[in-house]
């Protein structure tokens, strides 16, 4: 039986949790949820999810929100082995430092500085959370300077969340890397390496990126 | 041979790595760092961590690790053996649940109490931002409706879900518990974690008091709007 994920493509962990259910075989049953038009808080969704964010999964009636959270259990559950997060638990405990980097300090410096403009009518960008976002980008640049990915000499689910937040944040500014060579370096491994890496994740990222770059063209 | 932790007693995920420590049986080799002092910028540390945070565990063979969620995954993972296994079991659904719970903790629940309460303890705004007042309590609001259902966040059983939540919620339970009167779930949960965690008082009752009355101290300078303590707003 499929798996349902309820979704938009313009939404960075949602992508992650995509490019993670190719990489292990798992077909998803894609269901959109248009944040846009407040669909998530249709009492149908509300059922399922009460905090209504997307991605939601849902397998056979077990119901699971947050990405990274979901990406993992992809792996563990139905990962034929265990490339994609490694079961030793020096190498587990990369991946998950690096998830918990990209969610508490890579995105959300991203989103502190400009989801006030793109989304909640703010007329300018804050210098203080600039600085955030660029030692935020420093740190990662440093993580992936003296190895191919973002935990190791191989391809990970932190991979995958990090790809889908900095595919985003290059949509939204595209010189957002331009002092980071080495995230520049890094995007590229991942996008010859993931599959259908296009349209699970570049196709969305272009979508926010368009809706990010219209909201910072108006305060310019 | 013991694990160095770095850590603040005031600091919510430096708790969690205490209590879950301690839960797990492992030694741990206390360093604690005044970052009021800029301790974490010293040289010695930036070796250590470059990202200058807390909690940071170094293990043997020198094995550095922060992100707290990370580091308690890691020391059940490593050495939560028999004892202390099901405080994150290996079964995917059961993990599935705890690392929904540890993800959310940090980005919703964590994250919203900062947002509300540094802007005035650190940056000397007059006033809590309204939106980010609704948004704390949303966030509180949504653990309480999972406790309606269960009696630990993650389901039957004290896992390292409810260790983090409680070191979250009791701090803000000590700026003023008035601030959780409406959530009558969360109350019977944490009076039940308090008396099953471990050394519970020392490892993290004493920081929670201290980061209570560090963030009472800026509020009682400003005029705080009834609705922190209320959790009603006008919609």
């Amino acid at each position: 039986m499929p798996i349902d994920l309820y979704y938009m493509s313009l939404s960075g962990p949602c992508r992650a949790v995509m490019l993670t259910a190719k990489m292990v075989g798992v077909e998803l049953n894609l269901k959109i949820v248009n944040l846009m038009a407040g669909e998530q808080m249709k009492p149908e969704f509300l059922k399922i999810n009460p905090q209504h964010t997307v991605p939601t999964l849902v397998d056979s009636g077990f119901v699971l929100t947050e990405s990274r959270a979901i990406c993992a259990y992809l792996v563990n559950k139905y990962g034929k082995d265990d490339k994609l997060y490694p079961k030793s638990p020096k190498d587990r405990a990369v991946v998950d430092q690096r998830l918990f980097f990209d969610l508490g300090v890579f995105y959300s410096a991203f989103s502190d500085y400009y989801y006030p403009v793109i989304f909640r009518g703010a007329t300018s960008l804050d210098d203080g959370k600039k600085k955030k976002l660029d030692e935020a980008l420093r740190f990662f640049n440093m993580f992936v300077s003296d190895r191919d990915f973002a935990a190791g000499d191989h391809l990970t689910i932190a991979d995958l969340s990090l790809v889908a937040s900095a595919s985003t944040m290059e949509r939204v500014n595209p010189k957002i890397f331009d002092d980071y060579p080495k995230i520049k370096e890094w995007m590229e491994r991942c996008k010859n390496q993931i599959p259908d890496y296009h349209d699970l994740n570049q196709v969305g990222a272009e979508i926010f990126g368009q809706i990010g770059q219209s909201a910072l063209a108006k305060i310019q | 041979m013991p694990i160095d932790l770095y850590y603040t007693s005031l600091s919510p995920p430096c708790r969690s790595v205490m209590m879950t420590a301690y839960m797990a049986g492992v030694d741990v080799n206390l360093k604690m760092l005044n970052l009021m002092n800029r301790d974490q910028l010293k040289p010695e540390f930036l070796k250590i961590n470059p990202q200058h945070n807390v909690p940071t565990i170094v293990d043997e063979d020198g094995f550095c690790l922060n992100e707290s969620q990370a580091i308690c995954m890691y020391l059940i993972n490593r050495y939560g053996g028999h004892k202390a296994q099901h405080l994150y079991p290996e079964e995917a659904q059961q993990r599935a649940v705890i690392d929904q719970l540890l993800n959310f903790g940090s980005s919703v629940l964590f994250a919203n109490a900062r947002d509300l309460f540094i802007p005035v303890v650190m940056h000397g705004a007059k006033q809590l931002d309204p939106a980010a007042l609704k948004n704390f309590h949303d966030g509180i609001g949504f653990v309480d409706i999972r406790l309606a259902d269960s009696a630990y966040a993650a389901g039957q059983h004290l896992t390292i879900a409810d260790i983090a939540l409680v070191a979250s919620i009791s701090s803000i339970d000590a700026v003023d518990s008035r601030i959780l009167d409406k959530y009558s779930h969360i109350q019977t949960w944490l009076k039940r974690c308090q008396k099953e965690i471990a050394h519970y008082e020392e490892l993290n009752g004493n920081g929670a008091k201290l980061y209570g009355q560090f963030v009472k101290n800026a509020l009682e300078k400003i005029d705080v709007a009834e609705s922190l303590y209320t959790g009603k707003f006008d919609v």
